[in-house]
């Protein structure tokens, strides 16, 4: 009468478990515990001499400059989920609650950007806001510039605003689908029961939306707080971010202790917001399933 | 239609915990070949459970089950030779229903061409002949069922186990299909283990049934003595229409009891489980059993009392009679009613002492009630 | 009465919310169209365009560089997807069919690839790699990968797993086939479409992928690493002609994958 085991199924059945850990240990686990390791090393020259130092975290938490950058890059990443939200949601609203035919395809056309080329996205803002690209071309043509503006690219702007155009769609998905799981009838209840279209949105619509909600901002605070390639291509020499300081670490300066402890840095905080979906946003609605 | 005494299905001490719960405690039973045997009671009982255990779908955390007098506790399901209707049919999507049926045959590595006339068979005896292509899809519910029934059959089994089979179904179609079942079960020989929480279908259907709760089985016995001489107060409740009267046992002997109920002396049945005096008990009448200003002067018991309400119900008439606290319905046929009564009147109840049962007090926790608290 | 005007400012605001959303949604699109028209251009930029050309296109053709490339994603692709495949449904029935203690965190550990920026996992697959002494190549590139196609297989097998029941199995099992004869007979023909959407999402992902490929690669280029190669020199008409196909072959993958996806595709699939 062995209580214990009862509650889970008996170990024998753990084997059909064993490719997956076997995955989850070396592809997840121990990386991350070499990273670990690694934070607490320092590099001399191409060196890295493996004495247990904290010199690496110390650096990061008293020097400003780096904890400046990663500031910096918190409140371009809020920003840029605060826009995607302004245009994903009202988009995910319209197809979900005025499109009475239609909806799945609309649906899927508000994906496809999603799945087509993360680097493609870039290279088409990087010709639409650059030099000779559509903006300026535009202006010039309609005369209202004579040469190029430079404001457009090599800047937080641009940067800003490539995220948030990849953000959009990590925004729409649990927002539409969220929305799509209010029941109509509530909202015929709530019109029944003499509320206007406003406040069935404020009252109804809104706090029933908000876990997809808060899990979309919170996709897309992590991508656009992690994410180095936007910002080195089209940052310029303002656009140093968090993800591209750690990548300049195991590139042209070869600090990879302090790539590795800036980047579990970057690992715990990305977890911790995370872990907040799990408790305040919706568990569903990811790509993952469906 | 031979029921020989061998006994197909026997299980000893069966017990299965779910961590702390008991879902089936200390459950012993022969089934005889083919007999008619059902799992009655309402959800939650351990019926299912006892099924899947017989099945092999479970491993009982205590006891033995053995098919045909060989011990299957620790044989896996894929190998004993008991088959199971699910209660929502469990076909195979991807395969027709000739695939469906052919599946069982299969994987005793029978080949096909040995197999077609087999599975025409079955196909015959649910009354499907011509749905080989069909996918379970392109059927009915009710059409579901009965392929469900044939893949079940078709590799002959020892015994057929059917897990709420007819659940899904409309009211109608259920009663029609109680009949098919009943007569295939009958022609083929098979012995049936039914699960059902609908007392109706157990008890028209069964030779026997076993009647349980909570995972303990209150009673195992044929429809007519699970009806007449239910074993405890919440047997008596579940199956048909139940007077309930609290009252305190003035009197008991081998052969009768006295218990007085609101004022009134009532002479009960010979006493199985109270002894003694003073003691509260439960008393126990069919209302079926209960007559209204009898005639009769050899009723032992005649109660004075106030019509409270009258329902009619087509084939019959409710009244529900009141003396003090106490409250006692009479169903009385529509033929035979006194169209003068009329509600507030006084009215004489009367019932004979060996229609009358008497269960402790305790067992009153276990009534099935209907009112609105309990919903 | 009031339901009139009720219904007449429904309508208003109805047209405004309409209106906004289709500016997000021509801002969703402008900007791929500008790369596909661009790089039917004879010329460097929009302004001037003088005709329609197809010659970016031909030059790719003959860049030998970037059809290995081309060649290289697809190895990767390929191989990724079907390691995952192996990896992910196996790990997809431990989740729906064991109890065991720690499930949601364990459900996390094996999302992390997918939900993490990919620099953590470049990074730390990296810093891997070299305390192992592996030199970065195809065999590197492709762990990257395994590491977030994975989950995309675990996550939606099981997902229809869980849809799917366990009766199924159950039924075959009571009519005597043994565990291996369930999984192949009744089992694997249930998920097949679930595979091979899973398997298309998966490609798709990985065809793509830039942000943990270009920690993990050495001389061995996939597409997308060998694209932004391309960028260093600035934007080349060829670069959008790349980026022409990459889009076009994407949308197929894509649309193709909508077959096997999602609820409606179960039943409409599940006939042979």
């Amino acid at each position: 009468m062995d209580r214990k085991k009862r509650r889970f199924d008996s170990p024998r059945s753990y084997s059909k478990g064993v490719p997956i850990v076997v995955w989850l240990l070396f592809l997840v686990v121990v990386p991350l515990i070499f990273t670990f390791t690694m934070s607490f090393y320092s590099s001399k020259g191409l060196v890295i001499e493996k004495i247990l130092t904290l010199k690496n975290y110390k650096l990061f938490f008293t020097d400003p400059v780096y904890s400046r950058i990663l500031f910096k890059s918190l409140r371009l990443a809020l920003s840029v989920s605060v826009l995607s939200i302004a245009m994903a949601y009202p988009l995910a609203y319209m197809v979900s609650f005025k499109m009475a035919r239609g909806r799945n395809l609309l649906f899927m056309m508000c994906i496809i950007p999603l799945w087509v080329s993360y680097l493609v996205r870039i290279i088409a803002w990087r010709s639409i806001l650059g030099n000779r690209g559509v903006i300026n071309s535009a202006l010039m043509t309609i005369g209202i510039i004579q040469e190029p503006l430079r404001i457009f690219l090599y800047n937080r702007f641009a940067i800003a605003v490539t995220l948030t155009y990849i953000c959009i769609p990590f925004v729409f998905i649990p927002v539409y689908t969220a929305l799509e799981k209010i029941p109509r009838n509530i909202l015929n209840a709530a019109n029944d029961l003499g509320a206007n279209e406003l406040h069935s949105f404020l009252n109804v619509v809104l706090p029933l939306s908000l876990p997809g909600l808060i899990t979309g901002f919170i996709f897309s605070f992590i991508i656009a707080l992690g994410d180095y390639i936007i910002p080195l291509q089209l940052g310029g020499t303002q656009g140093i971010m968090f993800g591209n300081l750690i990548w300049s670490q195991f590139g042209f300066a070869f600090n990879w202790p302090f790539g590795a402890a800036l980047g579990f840095i970057l690992f715990v905080i990305s977890v911790t917001i995370l872990g907040l979906t799990a408790k305040f946003g919706s568990t569903e609605g990811g790509f993952l399933s469906e | 239609m031979s029921k020989s005494n061998a006994t197909a299905i026997e299980l000893e001490n069966l017990t299965k915990r779910f961590d702390e719960v008991v879902a089936v405690d200390n459950f012993s039973v022969g089934i005889k070949r083919g007999e008619f045997f059902s799992l009655l009671g309402p959800s939650g009982c351990g019926k299912t459970t006892t099924l899947r255990v017989i099945a092999g779908l479970e491993t009982p955390t205590e006891g033995r089950v053995l098919l045909e007098n060989q011990d299957v506790t620790k044989i896996p399901a894929y190998k004993r030779n008991v088959n199971t209707v699910f209660q929502d049919y469990a076909l195979f999507p991807h395969m027709n229903v000739k695939k469906n049926i052919y599946f069982p045959l299969k994987m005793k590595k029978v080949p096909l061409e040995n197999a077609e006339p087999k599975i025409q068979r079955v196909l015959k005896l649910v009354n499907m002949e011509g749905f080989e292509r069909r996918l379970p899809q392109q059927l009915s519910g009710g059409q579901r069922q009965r392929i469900a029934l044939a893949r079940s059959l078709v590799n002959e089994p020892a015994a057929l186990l059917l897990d709420e089979p007819l659940g899904a179904l409309d009211f109608k179609l259920r009663v029609a299909m109680q009949k098919v079942l009943k007569d295939i079960q009958r022609n083929v020989g098979i012995t049936f283990v039914y699960v059902t929480h609908d007392q109706t279908e157990a008890m028209t259907m069964s030779d026997r049934i076993a009647v349980m709760k909570d995972g303990l089985v209150h009673q195992i016995g044929s429809p007519d003595e699970i009806y007449n001489d239910p074993a405890t107060a919440f047997v008596a409740s579940f199956i048909g229409d139940m007077n309930f009267l609290n009252g305190t046992v003035l009197f008991m002997s081998d052969r009768e009891g006295k218990v007085e109920v609101s004022g009134n002396t009532i002479r009960t049945r010979k006493p199985k489980k109270v002894s003694g005096g003073g003691k509260e008990v439960l008393l126990c009448i069919r209302s079926e059993r209960v007559l209204l200003n009898p005639h009769n002067s050899q009723l032992d018991n005649v109660i004075k009392s106030r019509l409270k309400r009258i329902v009619f119900r087509g084939t019959d008439y409710e009244a529900t009679c009141i003396f003090d606290e106490s409250e006692i319905r009479a169903v009385v046929g529509a033929t035979v009613w006194d169209h003068s009564l009329r509600e507030g009147d006084s009215v004489r109840v009367g019932f004979n002492s060996k229609d009358v049962v008497m269960f402790p007090i305790e067992e009153e926790r276990d009534v099935i009630k209907y009112s609105v608290e309990a919903v | 009465m009031s339901n009139a005007i009720g219904k007449g400012k429904l309508e208003k605001r109805g047209v405004g919310l309409k209106l906004y959303g289709l500016l997000i949604f021509v801002f969703l699109y402008v900007p791929l169209c500008v790369v596909l028209v661009f790089s039917f251009s004879p010329t460097k930029t929009l302004v001037g365009m003088s005709g329609v050309t197809a010659k970016w296109y031909k030059e790719l053709v003959q860049d030998q560089e970037l059809l290995k490339a081309l060649l290289h994603s697809f190895e990767v692709g390929i191989s990724a997807v079907l390691i995952a495949l192996l990896f992910g449904t196996s790990g997809a029935f431990f989740i729906t069919k064991v109890r065991f203690p720690g499930k949601g965190l364990f459900r996390a550990l094996v999302m992390l690839p997918f939900v993490l920026p990919g620099i953590i996992m470049g990074l730390t697959l990296l810093i891997f790699i070299k305390n192992l002494n592996i030199t970065l190549s195809m065999f590197t590139i492709m762990m990257g990968h395994v590491s977030f196609t994975t989950p995309i297989v675990m996550f939606q097998v099981s997902a229809r797993l869980q849809r799917m029941g366990p009766n199924f199995q159950l039924a075959a099992q009571d009519l005597g086939a043994t565990p291996f004869k369930t999984f192949w007979y009744v089992t694997l023909p249930m998920i097949r479409t679930a595979l091979i959407g899973a398997a298309l999402l998966a490609f798709t992902v990985s065809f793509d992928e830039i942000v943990i490929s270009y920690f993990l690669t050495g001389t061995w280029m996939t597409l997308p690493v060998y694209l932004y190669g391309m960028l260093r020199f600035g934007l080349s008409p060829k670069v959008y002609a790349v980026s022409g196909l990459i889009l076009v072959f994407s949308l197929s993958l894509i649309l193709l994958m909508t077959r096997y996806i999602g609820r409606s595709s179960e039943e409409v699939l599940v006939k042979r």
